[in-house]
């Protein structure tokens, strides 16, 4: 491409408009560089074709605007936040309309991991301190969920092995997913905000924060601060398998218990269904062992009544017999026949026992009861 | 299947059935209380296996709220 200028006289006279295509195109020499700068203004809009922002040079102040096509910065997923440190690639481009020098961006990338790293300890202190891992803030997990809650990304992997493992060890379960974002810009609003959802469950007695391994900034929400404290907050247990073994994000500290893998927080949450089975089985076993011993004890002590019970006439019987030989022999002393036979003998007139001499006169007949048979008689004297 | 309460989990459930077992088991109990008791470990027990014999894991999905949803 040729840029023309026009002869005025000794001097070439450009237009602004060949100025800049000629700029332009010599920029165009210039190589993909990297430049590091502080976001400042990021400008995003669905509608345009190109992301703008502006890098700022954090000891100079000195701006430069960037654009990158929108589809590129949004497959990056950073979730960047102005303010944030970046390492830019590009080229020198002149926007021709207004003359404006600027990058034109192909990849960004957060700089500072270390800041980063920086960052997550002080945060991991400043949490410590106010005892959000400490262990006895740690809840005990329930051993048969009614609900398992599940927390996770569109991660087939760990959500499959987490279902796969639950569904083998307890049948019976109950599984409730909310899938949300979990990596990227909103990711740690999401999260707090699924926690929430799961929380609200009526039936959900434990949750798992299900999350396959990441780069160190996938995993970022997870130690996310607003995060961090919602799993400490929950209201129901938490079990953290986020990441892999070696990775450790705030939430896995705050959490009640911590698994290396979905399929180790599978064998955590619920238990081994044959186990459990047995158990009960065992339990039933001695309610009736208990059951047929009461009965057993019940059987001998009725026994035993029964016994007494039927012995109870006899005694009695027995006991009423000496009285009345008691009563007899009492009886026996005071009859009159007993004192007849030693020798006295009872005298009557007309029946009536006679025990004055003058209530009898000469002549009258007598009857003499002896011992032994009777006498007829008749008074001969009467001596009063 | 009658369950005692549908809304209790079954660690309430097998807990109440270790109790009504140990207080069988304790023995200070009347034959008529036994007998309440005894059935009420039946009807426990059968809770308990109905709940770990329901055959398919269960998967409810939750739509996340939030801005980006």
């Amino acid at each position: 491409m040729k840029v023309e200028g026009v002869l005025h006289g000794e001097r070439t006279v450009y237009s602004v408009s060949a100025f800049n295509r000629g700029v332009s195109i010599f920029l165009r020499r210039l190589p993909t560089v990297w430049i590091e700068g502080e976001v400042t203004e990021l400008r995003r809009n669905p509608a345009w074709a190109n992301v703008f922002l502006t890098l700022k040079d954090p000891v100079t102040a000195a701006t430069l605007g960037v654009t990158i096509p929108r589809r590129a910065f949004d497959r990056l997923e950073l979730g960047l936040d102005e303010g944030e440190t970046v390492h830019v690639a590009g080229r020198a481009e002149l926007y021709e309309a207004r003359g404006a020098l600027g990058l034109r961006a192909t990849t960004i990338e957060r700089v500072g991991l270390g800041g980063h790293l920086l960052a997550l300890e002080q945060l991991k202190r400043r949490l410590a301190a106010e005892g959000l891992f400490e262990p006895g803030r740690k809840r005990p997990l329930p051993r048969v969920p009614r609900a398992v809650g599940i927390l996770t990304g569109a991660d087939a992997a760990a959500r499959g092995d987490l279902v796969t493992t639950i569904g083998r060890r307890f049948p019976a379960a109950k599984v409730v997913v909310c899938e949300t974002r979990v990596q990227g810009r909103g990711a740690p609003q999401a999260i707090v905000a699924a926690l929430g959802r799961l929380g609200e469950h009526p039936e959900i007695d434990v949750v798992v924060l299900a999350r396959g391994g990441g780069s160190f900034e996938d995993l970022l929400p997870f130690s996310d601060e607003a995060v961090v404290r919602a799993v400490a907050a929950s209201r129901v247990p938490v079990v953290s398998a986020v990441g892999h073994e070696q990775d450790t994000p705030l939430c896995d500290l705050a959490a009640d218990e911590r698994a290396p893998t979905p399929t180790a927080a599978g064998a955590l949450v619920v238990p081994d269904a044959r186990e459990l089975g047995a158990a009960v089985e065992a339990c039933r076993r001695r309610l009736e062992l208990a059951v047929r011993a009461l009965v057993t004890r019940d059987e001998a002590r009725l026994a035993r009544l029964r016994d007494r019970l039927r012995g109870a006439p006899q005694l009695l019987l027995e006991r009423r017999r000496g009285a009345l030989d008691h009563a007899g022999a009492r009886l026996q002393a005071l009859s009159p026949l007993a004192t007849l036979g030693r020798g006295y003998a009872i005298v009557r007139a007309e029946g009536v026992a006679v025990r004055e001499a003058s209530a009898v006169a000469p002549g009258e007949r007598l009857e003499i009861e002896l011992s032994v048979g009777a006498l007829g008689a008749r008074v001969e004297d009467v001596h009063a | 299947m009658s369950e005692p309460a549908p809304e209790r989990s079954f660690e309430e459930l097998q807990r109440e059935l270790e109790d009504v077992v140990a207080r069988l088991e304790r023995g200070d109990v009347a034959v008529d209380d036994a007998i309440a008791l005894f059935r009420r470990g039946e009807e426990l027990y059968r809770a308990c296996v109905e709940r770990l014999r329901s055959a398919e894991l269960r998967i409810e999905e939750l739509t996340p709220p939030g801005p980006d949803a």
